[in-house]
């Protein structure tokens, strides 16, 4: 082998380890977060806490000083833990529903406890399939409600994103086709309130909301985020209209349009992958927002600020938490793909 | 089809810059009227104001006998094809004829009878299922024109619709644009700076300079009888040649002097030149009516600096008073570099400049 040819082998094998070292510096905390949302509590509390949610519970059934003696099979020590001593079947049901996230019912329970009585065995061994999903149905049951807050955040991501398309699109085109005076400057001064942190200027924001009637509402909220996603809307639909040349919109004009059939047939099309860029950044800016979300909610909360909450205080599970905080990024997943298919556009399928 | 009047038209961009200065223009039914000139002319602009895409500062339009200075494009029933072509990238070919058509309200039937025949007539009947993206330059290129010829406009506008095509292509779009008038017959205002695009296309030519006009006539005309010599040095590949010198009255004939020659004139231009009341004058020779002569008949002798052959003929250069000077020159006998050349001026062709003017003195105006 030449020292060339090592050479190139050692700078590959630098750069895959670099690749690798990225992608799990990148993957592994999502991962560790999904885990994390389908472990039952015991597993969740557990140390070393395991890679995988187990599918079925090993148990064992005995007799105890109580009463009942529950064991179940702990991958991590190789053996049975016991975990519960009584001779309350309720009890002991929900403790497997709950904290084992196991599925069972009275019955079934009744006839391994018949089982053991009936076998004169010591013990007798049972598996019972687990509930995965127990941690998100949980979240959405126990947590203050989730469920209208999911609605909410989704109300207020979509207003945030016709508001901030329709003022900063319109604004973006005028800042593509039209000189004025002060254009520059007016087009950079966009992003200065971008600059200001929510927690900074909460108690203005919040005295102008009261005053507006707004406070504790959706529309307050999504009025706070389109001036956020405005300036950054702005910028990105500006950038799209200088892309699409001026002589479309003649042409059209010259073939017979108006200037408004000119925009709407030609340029709105045209435009339409940076719109698409434009409303999923709204989008994830208004869905993900919290700070402000708290300080200007206060019984109609964004779901945010219900997974926020189920990270605080002593009812605070880590595994609920992970549910919660699953259960808030698939939707913003699902739009980012779906959203996604017209952006490519702007680089593959369609050039201006 | 009809006329287009362009009166006293004005066009100014904020206070200062004068796009277009006082143009007073005829274009004629069914004429193919190029509007040629360097850029920054004002070409584009006046083209841009009849189409209604730039408002006029002063001035009028007239198609026919109809008013169209202040309307919007989409009223004035005219056609364009933009340098980049502006065929819409998000509509088939075929659409972005029809849309056009659907514009005005026309039928399905109607449409796609016109749509066939139009894309027929250009050669572009396989590609109407595709989109523009899928198509060379030169193809969206046809596109362009076969929408322009679909809405049967009263006038065709073309913004150096060839500039963006390769060399080849150029030439041979131009040959199929001046076939495509020929069978449309529409009135047609075509802009471009590339003057021998102009000289192959036009009926007749509008040489711009700086917002206004600074000659106008048939090929021929602008190029055999240049008005001044911004007209002279524009028109032709190589362009004119220009010789200082002043008249001399020799032996009852006039000569122009100079300090490496002396010609004595044919009687032709000395009546020309009868009228001229000054000495000083410039001699504006085209390339190829200088001419190599054995050196007993020759006006001057020279060595030639550069010889760049061209298949059909050859172009010899050689310095003339700080200047280079340019002959076309059949390809027989072979010259080279470095070569002693006898050279004379065709007599018949020669045209001459008031230097301080600089318009032609075989013109009125500066007679």
């Amino acid at each position: 082998m030449t020292s060339k040819s090592i050479n190139k082998a050692a700078r590959k094998t630098i750069f895959y380890l670099f690749v690798t070292t990225l992608l799990v510096g990148i993957l592994l905390p999502v991962y560790f977060l999904v885990t994390l949302s389908f472990l039952s509590t015991r597993e969740a509390y557990q140390f070393p806490l395991p890679m995988t949610p187990a599918l079925k519970t090993d148990l064992k059934l005995g007799y105890g000083e109580r009463g009942y003696l529950l064991s179940v099979w702990e991958r991590s020590e190789d053996d049975y833990a016991t975990v519960l001593d009584t001779n309350d079947l309720d009890k002991m049901r929900v403790y497997i529903q709950s904290i084992l996230g196991t599925k069972i019912t009275d019955e079934e329970l009744a006839e391994q406890i018949a089982r053991l009585e009936s076998s004169g065995e010591e013990e007798v061994f049972f598996t019972q399939p687990r509930n995965l999903l127990y941690n998100y149905e949980t979240f959405f049951r126990v947590t203050r409600d989730a469920v209208p807050a999911l609605m909410r955040s989704i109300q207020i991501a979509l207003i945030t994103i016709v508001i901030s398309l329709v003022i900063g699109g319109m604004a973006g085109y005028a800042f593509a086709r039209y000189l004025f005076r002060g254009r520059d400057a007016l087009k950079f001064s966009v992003l200065f309130v971008r600059m200001f942190p929510g927690v900074a200027i909460a108690i203005p924001m919040v005295l102008i909301l009261a005053n507006m009637g707004l406070y504790d509402q959706p529309m307050g909220l999504a009025l706070i985020y389109s001036v956020g996603s405005i300036g950054l809307t702005v910028w990105i639909t500006a950038s799209i209209f200088l892309g699409i040349p001026v002589s479309m919109e003649e042409a059209a004009q010259v073939f017979g349009a108006t200037k408004l059939q000119s925009f709407v047939r030609i340029t709105l099309p045209l435009a339409f992958p940076g719109l698409a860029a434009a409303a999923m950044y709204a989008f994830l800016g208004a869905w993900n927002e919290t700070v402000a979300a708290i300080i200007l909610t206060q019984f109609n909360p964004t779901f945010s600020v219900v997974v926020y909450q189920t990270l605080l205080g002593a009812t605070g599970q880590v595994n609920l938490a992970a549910a919660g905080g699953i259960a808030m990024a698939v939707p913003a997943v699902f739009f980012t793909f779906f959203i996604r298919k017209y952006i490519n556009q702007m680089w593959g399928g369609m050039r201006v | 089809m009809a006329e287009v009047y362009l009166n006293h038209l004005t066009k100014r961009f904020g206070k200062n810059v004068v796009a277009v200065n006082d143009l007073n223009l005829q274009v004629h039914d069914r004429e193919f009227l190029v509007l040629l000139g360097p850029s920054g002319c004002g070409k584009t602009t006046t083209m841009r104001m009849i189409a209604g895409l730039e408002e006029v500062t002063e001035g009028t339009i007239f198609l026919g006998d109809r008013e169209i200075t202040d309307l919007p494009p989409r009223k004035r029933n005219v056609s364009m094809v933009f340098q980049n072509y502006a065929v819409w990238p998000h509509m088939t070919v075929y659409d972005n004829i029809a849309y056009p058509l659907r514009l005005k309200k026309m039928s399905k039937q109607e449409i796609d009878k016109i749509v066939k025949d139009v894309a027929e007539m250009t050669s572009i009947g396989e590609l109407l299922d595709r989109y523009p993206t899928q198509l060379s330059g030169g193809q969206q290129q046809r596109v362009a024109v076969t929408r322009a010829i679909a809405v049967y406009p009263e006038v065709f506008l073309m913004d150096e619709p060839l500039s963006n095509l390769d060399a080849k292509l150029r030439v041979a779009m131009r040959t199929e644009l001046k076939a495509i008038h020929a069978k449309t017959e529409a009135t047609t205002i075509f802009v471009t700076h590339d003057q021998s695009e102009a000289m192959s296309v036009a009926d007749r030519i509008v040489i711009m300079r700086e917002g206004e006009i600074e000659q106008m006539g048939t090929p021929e005309e602008v190029y055999d009888n240049s008005a001044n010599m911004f007209v002279a040095d524009f028109i032709g590949t190589p362009p004119t040649n220009f010789f200082d010198g002043e008249i001399r009255r020799a032996n009852g004939t006039l000569h122009v002097v100079n300090p490496r020659f002396d010609m004595a004139l044919s009687p032709e231009n000395a009546a020309l030149l009868q009228a001229y009341g000054k000495r000083d004058l410039v001699i504006g020779v085209r390339p190829e009516n200088i001419l190599l002569v054995d050196e007993a008949d020759a006006l001057l002798s020279t060595d030639v600096l550069v010889v760049e052959p061209q298949g059909s003929h050859q172009v010899i250069s050689f310095e003339f008073a700080n200047k280079i000077v340019k002959i076309v020159a059949p390809t027989h006998p072979p010259v080279s570099a470095g070569d002693r050349i006898h050279i004379d001026f065709n007599q018949r062709s020669l045209h001459f400049f008031d230097p301080q003017t600089t318009q032609a003195i075989d013109r009125p105006e500066s007679g």
